[in-house]
């Protein structure tokens, strides 16, 4: 019963979300009638999906069958679920599913192609005028912070290379990289000669 | 057991929370409590249950394993909480039939799911759990939640439901039934007889019909009688899954 009421709230803020993308439950509702097993392996635990046209119904058990059956271990999950290159992910070997990959790999687009209009959202809770005025501060601290962290990085960068000579400079490193490659390669030259030298001079039986 | 429909000295009598009343006057009685709680009936739930009962009827959705086409039969269905779930999953293709016998709920029902624009794969139908007006094997799924203790005959009322159910379908009972331990067997008669005529004093102003739903739940049969019930009516592979501590029940039954 906790993990349903647990599962309840999920499903309550996930389907709100959901609401917030103007393509996410048009889309959804053409899987609906598709039940999606999701088996963590480790640890386990067992979570049915159903989407519909009105969202996602997240459940713990099933007495129907699954059109589609993933089984992981949690790490595989949560890779599965922030990475875009999923078909690696499904084909590595402690990954297994059965049935219909087709509308797991859709609900995953789904969700992955989720544009918020969190000022529609602010809009109805503070009005046009207020959510306007927040937003575009929200909008400028955002702005301000990123650069700052820009910044800061590149300062940090330009002092441990160049004037602490803490780290090698980028340029720096690349010219002794390419070198170090230039010296393997002239390495892997000189053994295949030595190689053919050592065969031209070997004794015949 | 006497049966007390077979006494022909005068009319039988049945239960009504605590009372004895001839047989033909409960569903009436009933049906009083129930116009007089409609218009609060959700809120009334939330506040009694403390949110869970949202829980349980989820649980039975979850039981319920209805797919998209499927022909799903909400009896007492009430203000039709199931039923909006049940419309989403069996989709365009389906059909659910929520059935009440009492008028004023069912109007409740029905004008709630329309403001939530639940439509089109919906029938709304005014019925008799113990004489369900639809032909033999026609639903995949009955349910009947928080409903089954208000049927007068309630073996007649689980024939009819299997009359109506195809072969392989489902039964899921939901109702309220006897807690496991016996210290919160004490604790909820104490919150039932008193916090629950309080708060519909308080809510809507009928504490009456909140003793008769207290009372109700007490003579309402517990797990293991229900089970039986439905095997001795036909049901196969019947099973029980207490929730809330016993509180509450869900039994599943599967026509053969």
């Amino acid at each position: 019963m906790l993990l349903t009421g647990l599962l309840a709230g999920v499903e309550l803020g996930l389907n709100r979300v959901l609401a917030m993308d103007s393509t996410a439950l048009p889309r959804l509702a053409s899987l609906s009638g598709r039940v999606i097993a999701v088996e963590c392996i480790a640890p386990p635990v067992q979570l049915f999906i159903l989407p519909s046209a009105s969202g996602l119904q997240l459940a713990a058990q099933w007495a129907g069958d699954a059109d589609c059956h993933l089984r992981a271990p949690a790490a595989s999950l949560l890779r599965l679920a922030t990475s875009k290159d999923k078909t690696s992910i499904l084909h590595s070997p402690e990954v297994s599913l059965d049935g219909d990959s087709a509308a797991l790999l859709a609900l995953a687009g789904i969700l992955q192609d989720l544009e918020l209009d969190w000022e529609y959202e602010l809009a109805r809770w503070l009005g046009p005028v207020g959510s306007q005025l927040l937003s575009g501060h929200l909008r400028s601290r955002v702005s301000w912070t990123s650069q700052t962290l820009d910044s800061l990085r590149l300062n940090l960068a330009d002092y441990l290379s160049e004037e602490s000579r803490s780290l090698v400079g980028q340029r720096e490193a690349d010219a002794r990289f390419a070198e170090l490659d230039q010296l393997k390669l002239s390495l892997d030259r000189l053994d295949a000669r030595i190689e053919r030298l050592a065969q031209r001079h070997k004794p015949t039986a | 057991m006497n049966d007390p429909r077979n006494s022909n000295d005068s009319e039988p009598t049945t239960h009504f929370g605590f009372q004895s009343v001839p047989e033909s006057q409960k569903a009436e009685k009933v049906a009083e409590v129930f116009h007089s709680v409609a218009a609060k009936y959700d809120l009334m739930n939330d506040v009694l249950s403390g949110g869970m009962h949202r829980l349980w009827k989820r649980f039975t959705i979850e039981l319920s394993g209805v797919r998209a086409g499927k022909r799903v039969l909400d009896i007492a269905g009430g203000t039709g909480d199931l039923t909006r779930k049940f419309s989403s999953l069996v989709g365009p293709t389906g059909e659910v039939v929520l059935a009440d016998i009492n008028e004023s709920m069912l109007r409740v029902g029905r004008d709630r799911l329309l403001d939530k624009g639940v439509a089109g794969n919906v029938k709304f139908v005014q019925a008799d759990a113990e004489k369900l007006p639809f032909p033999d094997n026609h639903f995949d799924v009955v349910t009947i939640a928080f409903g089954l203790r208000n049927v007068t005959h309630k073996e007649d009322a689980i024939r009819s439901m299997l009359r109506v159910l195809k072969p392989g379908g489902r039964l899921l009972i939901l109702e309220f039934s006897k807690p496991s331990s016996p210290l919160l067997s004490k604790f909820y008669d104490a919150y039932s007889f008193k916090f629950m005529p309080l708060a519909g004093k308080l809510i809507t102003n009928d504490a009456e019909s909140y003793r008769y739903l207290a009372e109700s739940i007490r003579m309402h049969p517990d797990q293991n009688t229900l089970k039986a019930m439905m095997v001795e009516a036909g049901f196969e592979r019947v099973t029980y899954h207490n929730m809330t501590g016993g509180i509450v029940a869900l039994h599943r039954g599967i026509k053969p």
